[in-house]
């Protein structure tokens, strides 16, 4: 049987909401080693383990969603999701992922090894918890079709110049998100811009828990990174991977001691690309599908939204990819129930 | 039936790395020695690996057809190595073959989906983010390789120009830079191409420049596969040839060995960055598969020789590289190799459906570029004009001809404007042969009025390399008939250019050239060229012609923002005989000279704007430069002695032609003469008579009168093959009596 190449794309933040309480016991409750490793991690640093949070009576906000919570339990949901994928099905052309997504795709592609992804994970989440400055909106660059509103992201960059005109304010494009701006800053900075920006519907929208990723603001955590988490941690990826700039992983061809560094400088400190990463993705192992791993399915979107921007495969707008997913769904969510049997 | 050598060379491969038995260069380098470590190395041969599944994949898809394009780079693939040892902001003009320089510049970049790009030019797709599904091209606006097919070396000349660009830009700034001041320009071509005059100017002109210790950091790679298409290079030609040019250091790398061609093209980078000194990188390589899809090799070669080429695959030689360093195991090779063609046949399969050209406005949407914002120039102070010009300002006072009038433009543009730079043959202190560029050395230096050497295809290139650096240049070509020998860097290069680049990368430029007949007492052909055939095809090329100096400054002003704002290529053709001319029709009545209108002042001139001088309806005559001076003769004759009520009507641009407007003047007359000084075949007349007949809404009375089909010759008989205000009467009395007026 002829395996379906997929392109995995590794959740961010933010994925892990009131519908996924008791995602890793019910996915994952068997894969014993893989838990332990992690909870492991958990003790060493003296956090709540994941069993607590994961089968937690009631899901908090201000618990579920901490940096120094979310982060590895995420990690553990979709790392757990990608060892569930169907090897005799699928094979893994490339893996890429959103924001602290980045840190499970290392992981799963094996350029770090599953402790240290553990590890990796959980010590930023815990840093960017430790030292929390200032947070993240959405706005959208598309209309409810999902294609791209003429003038849109002029407008938004007119309002963030307008905002950064005062030296008290910092904002910057934190993500570039397929349909989506995450716009990141300091709280003077955001508060501004909220105000600054025409509200269009339920935007923009801020993101509790988060802080401004992705920006130099983050230049102490990233700092504290690359300490903390050294280049030994570095080895080739057995599969390519792609960054948030887009650029491709491959191995034999992977300087480590970059790669130590893009994670925790530049992927850190500066705009992190999905949109760039998705469309390179397609356009350079042009995959028969698309896995994005759970938890959650908030990814969808912005995959789709990347899509359309570059005409793949036909998708135009977002009826044409409903359509395409209803008859022969090319974006796989493992974090949707129906979309996961077919891929485990 | 034939091997196909493609399939063979890929079995081979593969068998060979399995029983790792692999060619040896025996050079002994290693990556560390090299200064190239071990992942550099491992991305090189995976650009040469990408590089060979694309050229297999162009023949596959070429086969179902869907490629267009089977030049392959097999063989070549070592200058992915020479890719690693550049900056990706060092502008490169690539030959045909170097796919793997691409590439491998492509890592150097984020962001880059190389595989898919390459494959959108093979399907000829309009998503081709370079051509936009023109051509196959190599070339990309983000990885600084501006596109060329290079199948005749006509990139050379320009990659000399940009060289020299940089060294200029320590002094004057172009106004859209390209380049960073550190950076080096590297152009690429074939051991065969390197024979072409258009080479040899290149070389010569890059020794030439150096020579005088002007910058000029350039570094040529020839990459010598020993052969062109069936066409063998003698043994060590290309060494021979080049390892002892004047200021053209010689350096010279096995191609099939990646730390052999790093270490030697990063020694040659250096030397060319630190010193800003041209140098020869000769680069040895095999060909596979031939010249290109159709191309049976062993018909010219004999078989022992296909299958030693064959048995030093650059990708053997990686291979080895890679299991020595610990970098790659040949199974590692293996599947990634294998995993690389896989990959390009799925991509294959989505580029052969994105969209194609389809239509002719899709196909010329490019020729003309796009408009620039520019910052607008104020015109410069009286008091920094009196400054400048100094005991000119006197001059100004009084009319004057038209080279000196056009001097004065010159001399108000180049203040103005300090990115415009001027080159050619004698136009430095010397000021020209007719003076147009007087003092233009002496007020703006001479590293922007720049006396080149006797080379026509130089000063072009030279000119379309620093336009694509972004200054402004104005060439001048001293005789019409010297454009000749030069004519396809306009045709095929700088004409080409927004063509091939869906308008990302553009040469504006006023090409300027004395030319057309009529000159006393000096001459033949070679000073009296009357033709402009080979100009007035070229899609795109704007073809300015005034024919006195007041319309000669307007049109000059206009051709400035022309280049400046839109980015186009244009011919401003200064009619010689006219260059001194004062008086129209008789002695010292000053008719034809003017007052010189400082900038800003006069009635401007734009693109397409016809003159006109009377309102006669019984006769149109539609002519241009000395046509129209000898025509405004006639007219006087006509009018007063005949009584035919003439309009004489002055093209002023001969490409492109302003159809309505032409016809709009012509409409109320019964009859139109069409005056053309140039020869009868290929002359602007012919598309003169076409438009009337074709556009006309009330068909007038027609006729032209043309230079005959003959060259000028020298003396008294100079002009005698040539319209004469004499001729322009009779024919026009003949004209008007024939449609009973």
């Amino acid at each position: 049987m002829n395996k379906k190449t997929a392109l995995v794309i590794c959740p961010g933040r933010g994925t892990y909401n009131k519908a996924e309480l008791g995602y890793l016991a019910r996915h994952h409750g068997d894969r014993k080693d893989m838990l332990a490793t992690f909870e492991a991690e958990r003790a060493r640093l003296s956090q709540p383990s994941l069993k607590s949070l994961d089968e937690a009576e009631r899901y908090s906000v201000a618990t579920h969603t901490r940096g120094d919570n979310a982060s590895l339990l995420i990690h553990a949901c979709a790392y757990g999701d990608f060892q569930a994928i169907d090897r005799d099905r699928f094979e893994i052309a490339a893996i890429t992922g959103n924001s602290m997504g980045w840190y499970i795709a290392l992981a799963c592609a094996r350029a770090v090894s599953r402790e240290d992804g553990g590890r990796i994970v959980n010590t930023m989440g815990t840093y960017m918890q430790e030292n929390l400055i200032g947070g993240q909106i959405v706005y959208p660059l598309v209309g409810d079709d999902w294609t791209e509103v003429a003038g849109r992201r002029a407008e938004i960059e007119t309002a963030m110049a307008g905002v950064n005109a005062k030296s008290a304010n910092q904002v910057y494009v934190s993500i570039e998100l397929g349909g989506m701006l995450v716009l990141a800053g300091n709280d003077a900075g955001l508060k501004a811009l909220v105000k600054a920006l025409p509200v269009i519907d339920r935007f923009p929208m801020t993101l509790a828990n988060h802080a401004a990723f992705h920006t130099e603001l983050q230049a102490a955590n990233s700092a504290r990174g690359l300490e903390t988490l050294p280049a030994s941690l570095f080895s080739q990826p057995g599969i390519p991977l792609i960054d948030g700039r887009g650029v491709i992983w491959q191995r034999g061809a992977t300087d480590t001691n970059a790669l130590h560094q893009y994670t925790f400088g530049h992927q850190v400190t500066e705009t992190y690309d999905f949109t760039r990463a998705i469309q390179v993705g397609v356009r350079e192992f042009a995959p028969d599908c698309i896995i994005v791993l759970g938890p959650g399915t908030t990814l969808g979107g912005a995959v789709a939204q990347s899509l359309i921007e570059i005409d793949w495969q036909g998708l135009s707008a977002k009826p044409d990819f409903a359509a395409r997913q209803e008859t022969n769904p090319y974006l796989l969510a493992m974090g949707r129930d129906d979309q996961r049997q077919l891929v485990v | 039936m034939a091997i196909d050598r493609a399939a063979h060379v890929h079995e081979q491969f593969l068998t060979r790395l399995a029983a790792q038995d692999f060619p040896d260069t025996g050079l002994g380098l290693s990556a560390e020695g090299v200064g190239l470590s071990k992942a550099e190395l491992g991305k090189i041969f995976i650009s040469q690996m990408t590089s060979r599944q694309l050229d297999r994949a162009a023949r596959d898809l070429q086969k179902r057809g869907e490629g267009y394009y089977t030049i392959g780079s097999s063989g070549h693939e070592g200058n992915a190595a020479i890719a690693a040892a550049l900056r990706p902001t060092d502008m490169a003009f690539l030959h045909y073959r170097d796919a793997a320089f691409q590439i491998h510049r492509a890592t150097q970049v984020p962001g880059e989906n190389i595989i898919w790009d390459m494959m959108l030019s093979f399907a000829a797709s309009s998503d081709d983010p370079i051509s936009g599904g023109r051509h196959k091209v190599l070339g990309s606006k983000r990885l600084n390789i501006p596109p060329q097919t290079s199948t005749i070396a006509s990139h050379l000349p320009k990659a000399v120009g940009a060289a020299y660009s940089l060294g200029l830009a320590r002094k004057a700034a172009p106004e859209f830079p390209a380049m960073p001041k550190d950076a080096i320009v590297m152009c690429s071509f074939g051991d065969a191409s390197a024979n072409h005059s258009t080479s040899q100017g290149a070389f010569n002109t890059a020794s030439w420049t150096a020579y005088q210790g002007i910058p000029l950091p350039l570094l040529f790679v020839c990459e010598d596969n020993g052969i062109g298409i069936s066409t063998r290079t003698p043994e060590n030609w290309i060494a021979e040839s080049f390892k002892a040019r004047p200021e053209l250091k010689y350096f010279s790398c096995n191609g099939l060995d990646i730390l052999d061609a790093y270490r030697v093209a990063r020694e040659a980078a250096d030397y060319v960055r630190r010193y800003k000194k041209p140098a020869f990188l000769h680069m040895g390589t095999v060909r596979l598969y031939g010249h290109a899809g159709s191309d049976v090799q062993t018909a010219y070669m004999r078989k022992a020789e296909v299958e030693a080429d064959e048995a030093n695959d650059p990708l053997l030689h990686g291979a080895r590289l890679m299991l020595a360093e610990g970098v790659m195991s040949a199974e590692d090779i293996r599947e990634t190799y294998t995993a690389l063609g896989q990959r390009i046949a799925r991509i294959g399969e989505q580029i052969i459906t994105r969209p194609k050209l389809l239509t002719p406005d899709a196909v010329m949407e490019s020729i003309v570029p796009p408009k620039r914002d520019v910052v607008p120039s104020n015109h410069p102070s009286n008091a920094d004009r009196k400054k400048l010009f100094d005991s000119d300002m006197r001059a100004m006072e009084k009319p004057q001809h038209m080279a000196k009038l056009l001097n004065w433009a010159l001399t108000d543009l180049m203040h103005e404007h300090e990115s415009i730079v001027m080159a050619g043959e004698d136009i430095g202190p010397k000021g020209g042969v007719y003076h147009v560029t007087a003092k233009l050395a002496q007020r703006f230096g001479n590293r922007r009025v720049i006396n080149t050497l006797l080379d026509e295809q130089s000063i072009l290139g030279l000119a379309i390399g620093l336009a694509h650096n972004g200054y402004l240049p104005i060439p001048e070509i001293q005789f019409l008939a010297y454009l000749h020998n030069a004519e396809d860097q306009i045709r095929g290069e700088a004409a080409t250019l927004s063509f091939f680049s869906k308008g990302q990368y553009t040469n504006p430029m006023i090409i300027r050239i004395a030319g057309l007949a009529y000159q006393r007492g000096f001459g033949g052909h070679f000073h009296n060229d009357n033709s402009l055939a080979v100009l007035r095809d070229i899609p795109g090329v704007i073809i300015a012609c005034p024919s006195n100096g007041e319309d000669g400054v307007h049109m000059m002003r206009e051709c400035v923002r022309l280049a400046r704002e839109e980015q186009r290529v244009i011919v401003f053709l200064e009619p010689i005989a006219l260059y001194m001319t004062r008086d129209l029709h008789e002695a010292d009545d000053k008719a034809w000279a003017a007052l010189y209108p400082p900038p800003g002042e006069g009635k401007p001139i734009s693109l397409g704007d016809i003159g006109q001088h009377g309102r006669g309806t019984d006769l149109a005559i539609l002519t241009y430069g000395n046509g129209y001076y000898l025509s405004r003769q006639a007219e006087a004759v006509l009018s007063k002695t005949h009584k035919v009520k003439t309009r004489v009507i002055d093209l002023r641009w001969l490409a492109p032609l302003n159809e309505a407007a032409i016809l709009k003047a012509i409409a109320p007359c019964k009859n139109v003469l069409i005056v053309d000084e140039c020869r009868k075949t290929g002359s602007q007349s012919e598309a003169l008579m076409a438009l009337v007949q074709e556009g006309a809404k009330h068909a007038p009375n027609l006729s032209r009168l043309t230079a005959d089909d003959s060259f000028i010759p020298l003396g008294k008989g100079a002009t005698v093959t040539l319209p004469s205000k004499e001729s322009i009467i009779e024919a026009a009395l003949e004209l008007v009596q024939g449609g009973a007026l």
